[in-house]
């Protein structure tokens, strides 16, 4: 039966890809269609005094100015996303900036002109003019006490939200137990990047009071649902396609302030709008992520197995974060035990507001719990001196220990940490490590391993989330056409879902042709976040299937005056079991279905097709761990990763092929977290790193071939299957900064910081050199 | 390391713009020197050279650079090509990066500039990017005017009213800063042949390849026929806001043969009297220490190189 | 408004342009050749890479009216509708492509590194492809692929660094 299923299918969308005719957002023309720029703030606190848009409005070409007195008041509804009920708390949000700012980068105007050129040449002619205040940012703890300014200050406090579960005897076992390590980590700012930034063309038809929106987004439901509260139209009347996508990674999953001024402006001229985001704009002005403090502890008996943890977080959310009122501080106290098993744990979290750019969820948004996790269990088993994989086997949940519940909540079944421990360690050859380690100390050589293990939450079931839909329609000459809820972007659904059609259907790979982004012709659903798609989409897709697969054997039964039990499909032919020259091929079926309804079983109505939606789990587990073996060069600082291994259990896979990338892509985002990604703002809020040359991504030089190891461990859900996708980002952080940790052992530094650059390790190896 | 990409006016009155569209100018395209000094002459001071672009475009479409004219000067013969003299190679100043990295007249008379220019952004800078437009650029971090310095290049300038030539080290005044006037353009530059037992050798470290140096060293030595250094040159980059010359350990080379130990000492004075840069990538003591570390690297290849 | 002339993907296209209409805007927005991606304009990510007289430059780079005279190829040009290059082939096979943004400057990059050099090193490879951006694959595919279009000369050292 599973032809397609588990093969590394080429994929279908490829060579539009290839050849350049992709249909990305920019590349949209519409007859008469105007462009819009933004003005933005570059103060990050103050007082908003005036704006003098004369000149502006007098360049020739342009067509309008829009202050927030000509947008705001249009917005009906703001919120941060279409379920948020209107009492959630969080700042108030406003489209426009109007008598104050809260961050640089913070849209104050719209130019809308004939070009992109002419708009940002009046967007140089507007005049504003600021009373700056002192901006909060940077010391979080200091920006949380009471009595001190507030970035909000209709909110009373700068703490968005704060929970904790205090165990005081953790607290008591962390500071009498003789092996037991407390860590100052702080994880950088760091930006998502996709590389088709943000942007929108918006079509407001109206003679029928509709709109069109062109737009890159994630979650193209969501989109509509939200444009649809913004302006106070029915769901309906909004129409939202989104074509190709270039990359998203959690930053196009709502709408933004920016689109929604971009839709606000639309209703106020006669064209269409695009705004296309430029980089610069997507650096500094997009919603931003991972600026963590922490404070994390753990206790171990004499035998090396821990006994407590402690856990103390810190987040920035910035002004205005996507989630209202911060980021992911709950899911990374619930995540933090991972692959171990930790009785107790003492934790707290606190989301600080700040006048920076908002925080949104970055593939992995709870990242800071391996990152901390993993560091401590390095530290603690070098104070303890045993060796990190060692202590890791001490501690690590084995599949005999399931299903097992971590004191901070969540219950993990259908894992294998054990024994992707093992298999990771084994490809990078571990046990051989250590020898050639000291063998290169001797030469005054500085190499290293890391180990990084974890679980990773994916395929959330709550409410929408939870649920996803697809549409699969058997046309008259027997081909397929599946629309699904979901936002792809990258991750090759028109591929793996015809993948899963085809095999449930017996049709060939090439008779399914897969689409989503069009919520006039595709089913409600949740897009693509949160690594949902082989659960959920999958599984929906299936459901859907399985309804129009019983139809056609119940038309072909009564064709071949047969049972349906006898028959089976295959190669797109009915056939009775024993007899193969005997059948009926799928397209005789849909003619029939289509075209000759009398010919149908009694009682059966005419039509091929069917809508199906698959209810997740709460929650499916995958996991894996990470091996980085790299040199440090302790003369410039420079890291140079050698190897990277990833032993990675996510239940079947649809697509080997799929899986592996998605990883690599993770993967290459936690080296560039680990090394070189920085939003550095400077002390009067001005983020530093607005383009290319400052904030440094890895290139095909900095990221090593990934070797690969696979664990097959079904999931409770049909298929088996597990989300995946976000792990290579979880994972990868810590791998490399154990790895720099092992490498620089003999020298007994604290690494605290991240990015790894060149200039702070080598200040680690030699104080003198560091600015603090 | 490219302040300017990084920072704007706050004291403005008017907001962030964020732009990456230009602004208008006039497009000139001269096809001789004379037509460029004549139109130097007229506007020289609200003109802009266009020679490769790679590092003018980008800051003309965010608006850190507006300018009303732009003289394209890409199609101009007389200030391309490559020609060896007897003493010193005259390179044009529009010539390509790329026509430069794979001539193999060059490899053979100034094989310091062949070593310098794979590292010099990538490929497909390059293949626009020029030695004249780089040099003139004077990116403190970049790798062409540490070259030109190191070997003493003679500079060949065409005015509006006069012709002249400097050296290399009276070219670079400051960060993005060179001697050249408002009505001049580079024509050539002259790279002087190292005869004899030389070495060559140019590291740097750079966050990822291609990038900016955070700190490099161009080094150039000759040996006497009794085996001593007779000539040497140590110029850094990325350390200050021109190229430099290490002076001091110049001095100390002069008349040695040294041991590796005595080339590790003599690295160390690399940075005296050098005022030394911080900023968003590096600070200025890491910059330091790791400079000793690249002086002493380009030192040992090229004595091992120089000694054959 | 300056005369152009020039030759794009085969075809002569002539008309006005501004000045400061930079040649990925203009093949973009004039040409209807969207292929060629803006991902910076300010020259770093690759995304906007073509062939000009054969060489691999950035079109955000370079200003319309600079390319008088040349020949442009943009991706659209190197293979016929429907059909794939060699090095687009190998992409594909090699998974080299994800959301697919980034690709056609990775094509065009590839294209030229393996005209100019068609049995590069394994660090050649990497260095070539380093000016190129990528935020998907972690450039695995990437690699594999024009790894697998090199050609194999006896003395290559293709593979032998990893």
């Amino acid at each position: 039966m599973s032809r397609f299923v588990g093969q590394s299918v080429q994929r279908r969308e490829d060579p539009r890809f290839l050849t350049g005719q992709g249909t990305y957002v920019d590349d949209v023309q519409l007859k008469g269609m105007l462009h819009a720029a933004f003005l933005r703030s570059d103060v990050a606190r103050g007082r908003l005094v005036s704006v003098n848009a004369e000149r502006a409005k007098a360049h020739p070409g342009v067509v309008a100015v829009f202050l927030s007195g000509d947008i705001n008041p249009g917005a009906l509804e703001m919120r941060i996303s279409s379920a948020a009920g209107s009492d959630m708390p969080g700042p108030p949000l406003r489209p426009l900036a109007d008598s104050d700012v809260r961050f640089v980068g913070e849209p104050i105007a719209v130019v809308v002109a004939e070009n992109r050129y002419l708009a940002e040449d009046a967007v140089d002619l507007l005049e504003v003019e600021y009373e700056p205040q002192s901006p909060l940012l940077d010391d979080l703890s200091a920006i949380a006490e009471e009595g001190v300014e507030l970035v909000h200050p209709e909110l009373g406090s700068n703490v968005a939200a704060t929970m904790a579960v205090p165990n005081n005897d953790a607290k008591e076992l962390l500071q009498s137990l003789p092996y037991s390590v407390s860590l100052e980590l702080s994880q950088q700012r760091q930006t998502h990047v996709p590389m088709e930034c943000r942007g929108i063309v918006v079509d407001w038809l109206a003679a029928d009071n509709r709109i069109e929106v062109y737009a890159s987004t994630q979650n193209p439901h969501e989109f509509r649902l939200q444009t649809a509260q913004l302006l106070g139209l029915p769901e309906n009347s909004v129409r939202i396609i989104s074509n190709d996508v270039g990359g998203g990674f959690g930053q196009k999953v709502y709408l933004s302030r920016d689109e929604m001024c971009i839709i606000l402006a639309s209703r106020l001229v006669q064209s269409p709008i695009k705004w296309t985001e430029d980089r610069r704009e997507n650096l500094l002005g997009s919603n931003s992520a991972r600026r963590d403090d922490i404070l994390v502890s753990m206790a171990a008996d004499d035998d090396g197995r821990i006994q407590a943890a402690g856990l103390q977080h810190f987040e920035e959310c910035g002004a205005f974060p996507e989630m209202g009122t911060g980021g992911a501080g709950v899911a990374v106290a619930m995540y933090f035990p991972g692959p171990y098993r930790v009785p107790i744990v003492d934790w707290s979290t606190t989301s600080v507001w700040s006048n920076t750019v908002g925080r949104q969820a970055y593939r992995g948004p709870w990242v800071a719990e391996t990152y901390a996790r993993e560091r401590v269990v390095d530290e603690l088993a070098t104070q303890m001196g045993m060796d990190p994989l060692e202590f890791r086997r001490r501690n690590v949940i084995q599949s005999e220990d399931l299903p097992h519940q971590h004191p901070t909540g969540p219950v993990l079944t259908d894992v294998s940490c054990s024994q992707t421990l093992e298999q990771a360690a084994e490809i990078i050859g571990y046990d051989s490590f250590r020898a050639e380690q000291e063998e290169a100390r001797k030469s005054g050589r500085y190499k290293g391993l890391g180990l990084s293990l974890y679980v990773e939450p994916s395929a959330f079931g709550f409410g929408a989330l939870g649920i996803e839909a697809a549409t699969v329609r058997v046309l008259p000459n027997g081909t397929v056409n599946v629309t699904l809820g979901t936002g792809n972007h990258g991750q090759g659904l028109e591929t793996t879902m015809a993948q899963v059609v085809a095999d449930e259907l017996g049709l060939d790979f090439d008779d399914v042709v897969v689409r989503d982004g069009d919520t006039d012709s595709s089913p409600y659903g949740a897009g693509t976040i949160g690594s949902r798609s082989a659960v959920i989409a999958a599984n929906a897709a299936v459901n859907a299937s399985q309804e129009v697969r019983l139809k056609v054997l119940q038309i072909a039964a009564e064709m071949l005056e047969a049972s349906v039990d006898d028959l089976t499909i295959e190669d797109s032919k009915v056939r009775v079991v024993g007899v193969p020259d005997r059948g009926v091929t799928i397209r005789e079926v849909a003619r029939t279905a289509h075209n000759s309804p009398e010919a149908l079983p009694s009682g059966l109505p005419p039509g091929l097709e069917a809508t199906a939606r698959f209810q997740a789990p709460p929650v499916t587990y995958s996991n894996a761990c990470h091996a980085c073996l790299l040199e440090v060069d302790t003369t410039t600082g420079i890291v140079n990763i050698e190897r990277y291994v990833v032993s990675e259990d996510c239940g079947n896979m649809i697509n080997p092929m799929v899986v592996e990338g998605q990883i690599a892509g993770g993967v290459a985002q936690g080296i560039g977290g680990a090394l070189l990604e920085n939003m550095v703002y400077d002390t009067d809020g001005n983020p530093l790193a607005t383009s290319f040359l400052d904030y440094l991504l890895p290139t095909a030089a900095d990221v090593p071939d990934i070797e690969y190891g696979h664990i097959v461990t079904e999931s409770a859900v049909p298929g088996g299957y597990k989300g995946m996708a976000e792990g290579g980002a979880i994972g990868a952080p810590a791998a490399v900064a154990n790895g720099v940790a092992d490498a620089l052992r003999p020298f007994g530094v604290k690494i605290r910081d991240l990015p790894l650059t060149p200039s702070y390790i080598l200040g680690l190896l030699e104080p003198e050199l560091l600015d603090r | 390391m490219n302040e300017w990409f990084s920072s704007y006016d706050r004291q403005a009155s008017r907001g962030l713009g964020v732009e990456v569209k230009p602004g208008p100018f006039t497009y000139y395209r001269p096809e001789s020197i004379s037509e460029i000094s004549g139109l130097l002459a007229e506007i020289g001071e609200n003109a802009k050279l266009l020679a490769g672009g790679q590092s003018l475009v980008p800051m003309m479409s965010m608006r850190l650079v507006q300018t009303e004219n732009v003289i394209d000067i890409n199609r101009v013969a007389e200030i391309q090509g490559i020609e060896r003299q007897e003493n010193f190679l005259r390179v044009g100043a529009a010539t390509t990066q790329a026509t430069v990295e794979s001539d193999s007249v060059v490899g053979e008379a100034v094989p310091l500039l062949t070593q310098a220019l794979p590292l010099v952004g990538h490929f497909q800078i390059r293949n626009r990017g020029t030695i004249g437009g780089s040099i003139a650029h004077a990116d403190a971090a970049s790798e062409l005017p540490a070259v030109a310095l190191a070997l003493d290049a003679e500079l060949h300038i065409a005015g509006s009213k006069k012709d002249r030539s400097l050296p290399a080290e009276e070219f670079f005044e400051g960060l993005w800063t060179t001697a050249l006037e408002a009505d001049e353009l580079l024509t050539h530059i002259d790279f002087p042949i190292w005869e004899g037992n030389s070495g060559f050798a140019l590291e740097e470290i750079a966050p990822r390849s291609g990038d900016f140096a955070l700190a490099g060293a161009a080094v150039g030595l000759k040996l006497a026929e009794d085996s001593t250094i007779s000539q040497a040159a140590i110029s850094l980059f990325g350390v200050a806001s021109t190229p430099v010359r290490a002076g001091v350990a110049e001095t100390a080379l002069r008349g040695e043969s040294p041991t590796p130990e005595e080339l590790s000492d003599i690295a160390k004075l690399a940075l005296e009297g050098i005022e030394v840069r911080t900023d968003i990538h590096a600070n200025a003591a890491y910059r330091r220490r790791v400079s000793v570390a690249l002086v002493e690297k380009a030192l040992t290849k090229a004595l091992g190189e120089a000694r054959g | 408004m300056v005369k152009i002339e020039f030759e794009v993907n085969g075809r002569q296209r002539s008309g006005d342009v501004e000045s400061r209409l930079t040649l990925a805007d203009y093949l973009r927005e004039v040409c209807g050749l969207t292929g060629t991606h803006l991902g910076c304009e300010h020259g770093v990510c690759g995304a906007c890479t073509v062939l000009l007289d054969g060489e691999a430059v950035r079109s955000c780079l370079l200003f319309a009216v600079q390319a008088e005279g040349s020949s442009v190829t943009t991706i659209e040009g190197l293979s016929n509708p429907g059909e794939l290059s060699h090095i687009q082939e190998a992409f594909r096979a090699h998974h080299g492509l994800q959301c697919g943004f980034c690709t056609p400057g990775f094509i065009v990059t590839a294209h030229a590194l393996l005209s100019k050099n068609p049995s590069p090193t394994d660090e050649e490879i990497l260095d070539g492809l380093s000016g190129n951006l990528c935020r998907c694959t972690g450039y695995q595919g990437i690699v594999h692929a024009v790894r697998s279009v090199a050609v194999q000369e006896p003395s290559s050292s293709v593979g032998e660094e990893r």
